[in-house]
């Protein structure tokens, strides 16, 4: 089937099989390996990334339903501005292992972050990163990172936002 | 904490920017799928395989048992074939592979195929399996049989105030690295690359060597893993052997990637264990002798079982100084997946069992468990089971003291008994047990852990680990060394380990892809060795630099530099280590490794010095208990490690926080069992893994006490926080319920029939 959808800011038509996942789609078709398959059924995480304005594994959504939609992935995320900053938070407190499950990181955290009117309490982002699964961290070092990010003001969701800018909701 | 910007990870920025890539992110132009087809029952005789002559097999390769000249894995036995042949051992037992272009197709071919199976008798229990008729390794179904005896355990018999028995058992564990399994192997005109996500590069080497008997030159390169454990350790040589022949014989690069639900169904887990142990005491708690039975399941196959029981009974008297000993430890073989490597590696099976007795032994002299702990910890100059004296670098005593201090585990032990009276009452009353909404029966916990740094035994000696350095062009120091990177954050421990020998930059310090075409054999990456062992040899290389480039200096100069912080200097000049390095390119050192000559093992008689250190933990773990759903967590988790010297503290930090996390697992949250034989998990949603929303609060410390062998003083760390998890928490139950817990994992359905036994108990 063909399918045309936004991917990172940039229109994308492509011929894929029904069959196919936008996991599948877009680490197998279009190189954009951030998105990493942990379980393939909706349960780890590690396939995060914006669907629509959504944080949504990507490894539940069937191809025909990505036709019209928008995707930002880490790739697209990175080139924000305010990505230097989440990358800062991730590299100086120490949150990375084996890099795994850390794209579906990133992605909920700037997720998390675009919803924020203030910093966040370590509870609330312990329950917000519940979906994201991590078997090296501990998750003690990324909740820390996370924390850290809520503290700065422009991160967090305001009309002119740098992260939030590509994220329509 | 932000963390000092030298343990700063030189692999997270390439992580962070998606640029590094595992196995599943390489392209690999004409790259084929394979799989193989499984046995469905846990011991059957293979009757026929037909392939249905109705699907065109021109579009798939097929290889089977037969077509492989030396069909076995090597590793310590040799026992396990890369297919089975004429027997299946264990349900999920690999019997035919296929390769095909595509993953329809494959599964297409897969469904063509016919394994016909006579079924046989088998022996799921490790406890059964000695005696068994059925018959998996040798006469007796032992892969390995140890007996350790210090002093007389007789004496202590006759000497005892009370005689304190306890059996306990652990259950299965799976490693659940989010990366699952996947290898691809490249066919060449007379040589097969294998790539993926590995631990161990050259024990696939050996592997492929051994089955391709020689015919093949096998180059192993290690692509960017993401987690391992001690999961990809042993297994990827099957998984490896598997790609290759389906490789060689379709003449395709042929990818074997396992989805998650395979994965949890057909690789190792940890070994279950049973213990049968007895403590002979005096009236005050003292440990006179300790007479341990141990059992490890195995599985099907050997893979390490010999090694991993040889951790277990060397671990088996856990902090404690025992005057008389008696281990007698046996690791059988089941009709189940192969047991292999978990980090710890058969000691958290033998800490939980002695840390439970210790429990006992507080219980039935009515001693608070941290008093029964104290009075029998290990100290410098005492001996463990094997005679072995500890000289150096101890500190059970100093890492317990500092936990139960910062955790003021003697008052909470205390408070929350009188706190939890009354809700106990009331439970065991068939009262609904909350009088407020948040009532929650609190406990406290402890345990003290210890972990044999480096391999068992003579296992260094025999491994001879090697690395190189070598100066490039740029005057910048390269490291070739066989270690990976798996999450520990190997490369930056390697990294930090020379600069700071060279007094340079880290940046200036490059390090080689591991590839066995490239990197000499440093030996695996296991066992808590890579710091310390692999880091001293670097050490030692980055000394020999250091004296080399200096004589070289001197003697074309004809003046007398000597090295001072990343400096040349004689007095006049001041030239930098590049600036020197760079002229003296090409130079390299090598630096093999052997134990220093003090350290002596005898691994007939099982004396001596089992491994040249020891890293000490102490944990306290405070877990509510919701009394109305039996929900268990930990809400705050105190430890304190002592590791020699932490080479990188943040990452050191990491360590500890990731394995207790991953060791509370183990104790209450993640099960296997077995249904016909076959593990009756599929993924994240029947086998639960902590998540962001169970971590406890950590209060993490760390104790220097430097071994005067390892680099800067620093001994292995990267198993040790997983080992005292569990009986911390588990000790907390003990305390809640005053109850004798003596399996792992226990879960809310366990609690409820502990109380329910309570109830009728008091009825
Ligand atoms: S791969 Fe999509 S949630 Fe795990
Ligand atoms: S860093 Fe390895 S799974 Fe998170």
């Amino acid at each position: 089937m063909r399918i045309s959808f936004i991917v990172n800011g940039k229109s994308v038509e492509l011929d894929v099989s029904p069959k196919k996942r936008l996991l599948d789609i877009l680490h197998d078709d279009l190189d954009l390996i951030s998105v990493k398959e942990g379980c393939g059924k909706g349960e780890c995480g590690a396939c995060a990334v914006i669907f629509n304005g959504e944080r949504v594994n990507s490894c539940l959504i069937p191809a025909f339903q990505t036709d019209g939609s928008e995707v930002i992935t880490l790739e697209g995320l990175k080139e924000l501005p305010g990505y230097a900053a989440i990358e800062r938070a991730y590299v100086e407190h120490g949150a990375v292992q084996c890099g795994f499950c850390l794209s579906g990181f990133v992605v909920s955290t700037v997720a998390f972050l675009k919803e924020k009117k203030s910093p966040a309490d370590e509870e609330e982002i312990k329950e917000k990163l519940a979906g994201n699964l991590c078997r090296c961290t501990g998750y003690t070092k990324i909740i820390e990172a996370v924390k850290d990010l809520s503290l700065q003001e422009d991160l967090r969701r305001q009309p002119e936002a740098e992260v939030s800018h590509y994220v329509k909701k | 904490m932000k963390a000092n910007p030298n343990d700063f990870r030189v692999d997270a920025v390439g992580k962070l920017r998606a640029e590094t890539r595992y196995i599943r992110d390489e392209k690999i132009p004409g790259l084929w799928f394979g799989a193989a087809i499984r046995s469905p029952l846990p011991r059957a005789r293979i009757k026929s395989i037909t392939f249905d002559k109705n699907f065109d097999w021109n579009r798939v390769t097929v290889v089977t048992a037969k077509e492989i000249a030396n069909n076995y894995v090597a590793m310590l036995e040799n026992d396990m074939p890369f297919l089975a042949e004429e027997i299946v051992n264990y349900a999920g037992e690999p019997v035919v592979l296929i390769a095909a272009a595509d993953k329809e197709t494959l599964r297409e071919a897969g469904e063509h195929v016919k394994v016909n199976y006579e079924p046989l008798p088998y022996v799921l229990d490790m406890l059964q399996s000695e005696n068994s008729d059925v018959k998996i390794f040798g006469e007796r179904n032992i892969f390995k049989e140890i007996r350790i005896e210090k002093g007389n355990i007789e004496q202590a018999r006759q000497n005892a105030f009370a005689i304190v028995e306890l059996e306990s058992e652990t259950g299965f564990q799976e490693h659940l690295y989010l990366e699952p399994q996947g290898v691809v192997a490249i066919p060449e005109e007379d040589r097969v690359i294998i790539k993926g996500s590995m631990q161990c590069p050259y024990y696939i080497k050996a592997a492929l060597d051994e089955m391709f008997g020689g015919k093949k030159h096998v180059t192993v390169i290690q692509a960017a893993t993401g987690g391992a454990f001690g999961g990809k350790e042993d297994f990827p040589s099957l998984l490896a052997g598997h790609a290759a022949l389906l490789a060689v014989k379709s003449g395709h690069p042929v990818a074997m990637f396992f989805d998650r639900e395979e994965d949890v169904r057909v690789t190792t887990k940890r070994h279950p264990s049973y213990h049968k142990d007895i403590a002979y005491v005096d009236k005050n708690g003292r440990i006179l002798g300790l007479d341990l039975t141990i059992y490890l399941d195995g599985g099907a196959y050997c893979t390490l079982s010999q090694v991993v029981l040889a951790r277990s009974a060397l671990t088996a008297t856990g902090c404690y100084h025992v005057p008389h000993v008696r281990i007698l430890a046996k690791a059988v073989a089941t009709n189940t997946v192969p047991s292999g490597a978990f980090r710890g590696f058969g000691g958290p099976q033998a800490v939980f069992a002695i840390e439970m007795l210790i429990e006992e032994i507080a219980h039935r002299l009515n001693l608070r468990p941290d008093q029964v702990r104290r009075l029998n910890l290990i100290k410098e100059g005492q001996s463990t089971a094997t005679g072995q004296i500890l000289r150096y670098s101890v500190s059970a005593e100093e890492t317990f003291t500092d936990v139960l201090e910062r955790s003021d585990y003697v008052r909470k032990y205390n408070t929350y008994k009188k706190g939890n009276a009354p809700i106990l009452e009331r439970l065991l009353k068939g009262v609904y047990p909350k009088k407020n909404a948040d009532d929650m029966l609190k406990g406290i916990g402890l345990s003290v852990s210890l972990h044999g740094a480096g391999f068992t035994g003579t296992g260094e000696n025999r491994i001879k680990g090697k690395i190189r350095v070598e100066i490039n062009k740029e005057g910048m120091p390269v490291i070739f060394s066989s270690q990976t990177e798996m999450g520990q954050g190997e490369e930056t421990a390697l990294k930090n380990i020379l600069a700071k020998t060279l007094s340079i930059d880290r940046e200036l310090i490059l390090l080689t892809e591991v590839n066995t075409d490239l990197v000499p054999n440093s030996g695996p990456t296991v066992a808590s060795r890579t710091t310390m062992v692999v880091g001293s040899l670097l050490v030692e290389a980055g000394k020999e630099i250091i004296s080399r480039l200096t004589k070289k200096l001197n003697s074309e100069t004809g003046k007398s530099f000597e090295y001072r912080l990343g400096y040349f200097y004689d007095g006049e000049q001041i030239i930098s280590f590049r600036e020197v390095a760079q002229k003296y390119a090409g130079l390299f050192v090598e630096k093999q490794y052997s134990h220093p000559p003090v350290i002596k093992f005898d691994d007939i008689r099982w004396k001596g010095d089992a491994y040249p250190v020891f890293s000490w933990a102490a944990a306290v773990a405070e877990v509510e208990v919701d009394p109305v759903t039996f929900e268990i967590s930990v809400a705050r988790y105190f430890t304190t490690h002592e590791i020699g010297k932490a080479i990188n503290y943040d990452q050191a930090i990491a360590q500890i926080q990731g394995g207790s996390l991953q060791g509370i697992g183990y104790a209450i949250y993640e099960k296997v069992g077995l249904k016909n034989g076959y593990f009756d998990i599929t993924g994240f949603t029947d086998y639960i893994i902590p998540s962001s929303a169970d971590m406890p609060e950590m209060d993490v410390k760390i104790l220097e006490n430097p071994y005067p062998f390892g680099p800067f003083g620093a001994k292995g760390l990267g198993e040790l926080p997983f080992v005292g998890a569990a009986p911390a928490v588990i000790s907390a139950l003990w305390m809640i319920f005053n109850y004798p817990f003596t399996r792992l994992p226990v879960m809310p359905e366990d609690l409820f029939s502990v109380v329910r036994t309570l109830k009728e108990k008091g009825a």
